[in-house]
């Protein structure tokens, strides 16, 4: 323990929705240790629409569980249309394809997508800094390179789940 | 790995290291249809064989039908040898429920009971089944990740809507998101589920992954390409995990 997470305030932090399901149940020590590290750095975890889909899924009700705490809310992100929020969409497809051996045309678009949700969030809003947190390494990958390559590196910064919680969260996990 | 360890490989197995290519990268499957026709050779369909065969299917029919009995069989390969209070103790089972599993289990020929100490001890070897042209695949990471719908209400809800067959390719899909392969929206793409419910079974399925990498032999049929590229938490941090019983001597 004793580790800060990198959240601060002043950031604006886009989550993918498998973050909600690393960090397991509510009554999970790491879901805990996670809302906790949101509520410390008085940040609301922003939860594009469109990368969470419906909530209708028996499965979706630890996103609800999380909206109605109040720590994280569902954004209307508005869809890629800047060139540069396009063109890291394709820099991010490229990667994801790379990194998992396959056809670009085969990586789901939602994944890709998610790099080109980030800068166009800089684009209309201009937020001092952008969190985007997914804990698919692929896309991760496929978001820092876009974000690189776009010039947004300053702005954009990507994490995982283990990069806000710590690598120790395993400490907690029923074997059998 | 010890000839013993593998006396549950019958069933066709000879060339199945040249078939890894079958296991689609996503986790799915890939089915060789029809299977050639001297897939099965009449030394394989002497009724002699069939019939010893015959008791390991059923037993491995047994397992996969009572997720209960292959928890306990799961527990004793990996954390044994123990004593059956220790099992008891461990998965939170009743005395005459843990005292009827292990009966069986010892029936069945899946567990050894060793009645000259006290308190006995129970051990349980690995068993493997590998069928090429179906394909299936079961070793103790399979049971394991059967086994934890008992506690795990993820993995029975999983189970309950696709069945277990979905649950092993889904654990193909885990390993492989754990390895840095694929994408979790990949993953429900390949094995056809909604988008959270993949990301809900990958993590899941994690502990049957953390356990299988380090005391499965058999990890590697499975994953093949990626069983040391896990980023998964070591069993040294977690509390209760199985050490290596060659290296402790209790």
């Amino acid at each position: 323990m004793g580790r800060g997470t990198p959240l601060s305030p002043d950031q604006d932090v886009l989550v993918d929705a498998n973050i909600f399901y690393a960090i397991g149940r509510p009554s999970n020590p790491q879901y805990r240790r996670f809302r906790t590290a949101v509520q410390n750095a008085g940040v609301v975890c922003k939860l594009p629409q469109r990368v969470i889909g419906e909530l209708g899924g028996q499965e979706t009700d630890r996103v609800r569980t999380a909206l109605d705490d109040g720590w994280a809310e569902i954004i209307e992100a508005t869809p890629p249309t800047d060139g540069d929020a396009v063109a890291a969409s394709d820099i991010a497809r490229r990667t994801i394809a790379s990194e998992t051996n396959r056809a670009e045309h085969e990586v789901e678009k939602t994944d890709a997508i998610l790099a080109g949700l980030a800068i166009q969030y800089v684009r209309d809003r201009s937020p001092s800094t952008v969190v985007v947190l997914t804990d698919d390494k692929p896309a991760r990958k496929g978001i820092k390179n876009a974000a690189q390559s776009q010039g947004y590196e300053e702005t954009i910064t990507v994490y995982g789940l283990a990069d806000i919680i710590g690598d120790d969260a395993g400490d907690s996990m029923r074997l059998i | 790995m010890s000839v013993d360890s593998l006396k549950y490989m019958d069933f066709e197995l000879k060339s199945m290291t040249s078939d890894y290519d079958q296991l689609r990268s996503d986790g799915g499957i890939r089915t060789l249809d029809p299977p050639p026709i001297d897939a099965l050779d009449e030394e394989t369909l002497e009724p002699e064989t069939l019939a010893q065969n015959a008791s390991r299917l059923e037993t491995i029919v047994e397992l996969l039908n009572h997720p209960a009995l292959a928890r306990v069989y799961v527990y004793v390969c990996y954390w044994g040898p123990v004593a059956p209070p220790a099992v008891m103790e461990a998965l939170d089972l009743s005395k005459s429920t843990t005292y009827e599993y292990v009966d069986r289990l010892v029936d069945l020929g899946l567990v050894d009971r060793d009645d000259s100490t006290r308190p006995q001890q129970l051990t349980a070897d690995p068993i493997i089944i590998v069928e090429q042209y179906i394909p299936i695949v079961i070793t103790p990471t399979v049971l394991h990740a059967l086994a934890l719908q008992e506690i795990d209400e993820d993995i029975s809800y999983f189970i309950d809507r696709y069945g277990i067959g979905k649950l092993i390719a889904a654990l193909r899909g885990a390993g492989l998101h754990f390895a840095g392969e694929t994408t979790q929206r990949m993953v429900a793409s390949d094995i056809d589920v909604r988008e959270t419910e993949a990301m809900m079974i990958v993590y899941a399925l994690e502990p049957a992954l953390a356990v299988g990498r380090e005391h499965d032999p058999f990890f590697e049929y499975l994953f093949p390409d990626v069983h040391d590229e896990m980023e998964l938490p070591g069993l040294d941090e977690i509390a209760g995990a199985p050490t290596n019983s060659a290296d402790t001597d209790e």
